[in-house]
């Protein structure tokens, strides 16, 4: 056979690439969790903090004012000097008094840029203390007399806190999205590492090198499906085995009577030829004719049960109920050549078709008569094995030489030491077929003396 | 003199069909295709038909049968396939089909065949006394006598009388055999019902003359009293 080279494996492009769309989307998926996390977390720190220092505010705010409106502006001062001197938040406190020409009458409140918030509303400002423009949060209340009291704080720490969680958020994402991004080409790698070995082999198989098999390495899903290729590998070879084993032996076979009748008709063709002689041709070549059709048919039979489509003709039915008929219908037939014929067995129900297996045993019986010796003796048997039906037909005769064991069920095959009987070959061929239609499995075994057939079914 | 209408598009095959079942002494009739033969079946009544499976055009053999069985027409069908497997057959009979042959098929089978469709109102189950010559079987008491005698019979070789004397000089095959005395379709290998019929002729014709078991030579048996079956052949 001539070898071709197999093409080499074409690799997917990265967008083709199930590993590919498998690790973005897993990283997308990375990404979305993270920025969800980053969001609790940022709300959670930078968020409470400035509700808390807005709180704060509120209750200077609100002490002030009632100062105020208590004791004027003379209370209001001494209340805006105690705040700065409590000692508390002192160094981010702003609180101040500034009049309608933007004066300050008291309090540390420095230069601010841009306009005041107008009256009751929290607002961020700019505002310089000493000497640097910070950011400030702050509120300012119109009184009475025009001028307005400014309470708030500088935002410093906020900031600075807010600056570190943003920066750690940033850096984290960057590292989840590298990480996905290398985790996907890794990813990738691998699986089309594996699967590369895979499509090789196939492409060496598809090249014609028909005995090729994967690797099988672990037990994942790669391993696996290595393993299913393998059988179907397995079955595909057997078959093609099969099919040149068949067309070796039809063209063999077929060859003998079809050059016969050939000659005969050539012969009959010949004018000198007298009717009697004719007649007897005619009739000899039909009868090669017939058993090349009876050929043809059992292959035909064989193929159609091989090909698995499971009759519509199966139901339940007694085991048996056929074997007893077989053996009844056979009985005659086996004491003619001196063989005792004898069957045992209890009801025993499966499911089948009943012409199919009846043909199956009655072609184990025949065999069995025709092999085995005359003067002893065949049973057939009906019973179960670990609760599975069974049906064994069995002889005394000389049996089968160990090296055709495993040929028997070959198509067309025949032991050389019956090569004198009539037959095709095929025999067993069509046990094995039905047997297998029925996902039953047909044992054949050396019985020493004899020979064993035994069909194993399902239980019903 | 019966009438039988042949359904088949294969030309060949119809005229050998045709020739076959007018030298058997039927007045047949052909059509080629689905249509006509649906055609013809309502128009005439016919004793049987014999009818291709695979027909070119809208209807094909099983619809014709189907059709057939839905108008209550009940001739006796023959279907002719060269579809060969268990599940082709139970198809054709549970369309509705009598009897079902696989092509390529030889014509004292199909002979043996149609003659035991286009029969099939001649006998019946109801009569229990059947008598040929001076061989009786009763069908209720199990009794086999000749010339008075009793013969004694396994249960199986009565039926097989049974069957033979209910078809009585019709021609009957040995698969026809294995179905109507066994009840089992397959193509029996060996010889096995040749020597089941050897030994029924051994006690219904070996003692007794003249014989009425004949074999006929390439086709199968026949059960009669008249000698027109030739010398018989074991």
């Amino acid at each position: 056979m001539a070898q071709r080279h197999a093409k080499p494996v074409a690799g997917v492009g990265l967008r083709g690439s199930i590993a590919f769309r498998l690790a973005v989307g897993y990283g997308v998926l990375v990404a979305a969790s993270m920025a969800t996390l980053s969001a609790i977390v940022y709300f959670g720190t930078v968020g409470v903090f400035e509700h808390s220092i807005d709180n704060k505010i509120m209750n200077v705010e609100a002490h002030l004012a009632d100062a105020w409106s208590r004791a004027g502006r003379p209370g209001l001062v001494r209340e805006i000097d105690a705040q700065l001197h409590d000692l508390i938040d002192t160094d981010t406190e702003v609180v101040g008094l500034v009049d309608a020409k933007n004066h300050v009458l008291a309090g540390n409140v420095g230069r601010w840029y841009g306009e005041l918030p107008p009256t009751g509303e929290l607002a961020f400002g700019q505002m310089e203390r000493n000497g640097v423009p910070v950011s400030v949060r702050l509120i300012a209340t119109r009184l009475d007399d025009g001028s307005r009291l400014i309470v708030g704080r500088d935002l410093i720490e906020l900031d600075a806190i807010r600056n570190v969680v943003e920066r750690a958020l940033l850096v984290s994402a960057a590292v989840s999205i590298l990480l996905a991004f290398f985790g996907a080409q890794l990813f990738r790698s691998r699986l089309e590492a594996r699967i590369v070995r895979i499509r090789r082999t196939t492409a060496r198989i598809a090249a014609g090198e028909l005995s090729s098999r994967i690797v099988v390495m672990g037990n994942d899903e790669f391993a696996r499906l290595g393993d299913d290729i393998n059988r179907m590998l397995d079955r595909i070879e057997a078959l093609m085995e099969g099919v040149r084993h068949v067309s070796n032996s039809i063209a063999h076979d077929l060859r003998t009577p079809l050059s016969r009748v050939r000659s005969r008709l050539d012969r009959a063709l010949q004018a000198s030829a007298d009717p009697d002689a004719l007649m007897a041709d005619a009739r000899l070549a039909i009868e090669d004719i017939d058993s090349v059709i009876s050929l043809f048919d059992k292959l035909l039979q064989i193929a159609a049960l091989e090909s698995g489509v499971r009759a519509g003709t199966f139901e339940k039915l007694d085991l048996a109920g056929i074997a007893h008929d077989m053996t009844e219908l056979y009985e005659a037939a086996a004491e003619e050549q001196g063989v005792l014929l004898r069957f045992s067995g209890r009801q025993t129900v499966i499911r089948g078709d009943r012409d199919l297996l009846a043909s199956a045993l009655a072609s184990l019986i025949d065999n069995a008569i025709k092999y085995g010796r005359s003067g002893s003796r065949v049973d057939v048997e009906v019973d179960t094995v670990d609760g599975a039906p069974s049906l064994t037909v069995r002889d005394y005769g000389p049996g089968v030489p160990p090296e055709d064991m495993d040929k028997i069920t070959r198509r067309f095959y025949r032991v050389d030491q019956s090569r004198h009987l009539p037959g095709n070959g095929l025999g067993l061929s069509i046990v094995t077929a039905i047997t297998q239609l029925h996902e039953g499995t047909l044992a054949l075994r050396r019985a020493d003396p004899g020979f064993e057939a035994r069909m194993v079914f399902p239980k019903a | 003199m019966p009438n039988c209408l042949v359904i088949e598009d294969d030309t060949e095959t119809r005229d050998y069909l045709c020739s076959g079942l007018r030298a058997a002494g039927y007045a047949v009739q052909a059509e080629t295709n689905g249509e006509a033969g649906n055609r013809r079946l309502q128009e005439t009544r016919w004793d049987v038909v014999v009818l291709d499976r695979m027909l070119p055009g809208q209807v094909d053999g099983l619809g014709i049968l189907e059709q057939m069985r839905a108008r209550g027409d009940g001739t006796p069908v023959l279907i002719l396939s060269a579809l060969n497997s268990v599940d082709e057959r139970v198809r054709g009979l549970r369309a509705g089909s009598d009897d079902y042959l696989t092509k390529p098929f030889v014509m004292s089978e199909l002979l043996a065949r149609v003659e035991n469709l286009s029969r099939r109102n001649a006998w019946s189950r109801d009569v229990t006394l059947l008598q040929v010559a001076d061989l009786q079987l009763d069908v209720r008491t199990m009794r086999v006598t000749r010339q008075g005698t009793t013969i004694t019979l396994q249960p199986r070789e009565f039926r097989l009388l049974e069957y033979l004397m209910r078809h009585e000089g019709q021609i009957v095959t040995r698969t026809m055999l294995l179905e109507g005395v066994w009840e089992y379709h397959f193509d029996p290998q060996t010889n096995v019902i040749d020597v089941q019929i050897s030994r029924l002729r051994s006690k219904i014709d070996k003692d007794f003359s003249p014989a009425l078991i004949h074999t006929v030579r390439g086709a199968g048996y026949v059960l009669s009293a008249a000698p027109t079956y030739g010398p018989t052949s074991r």
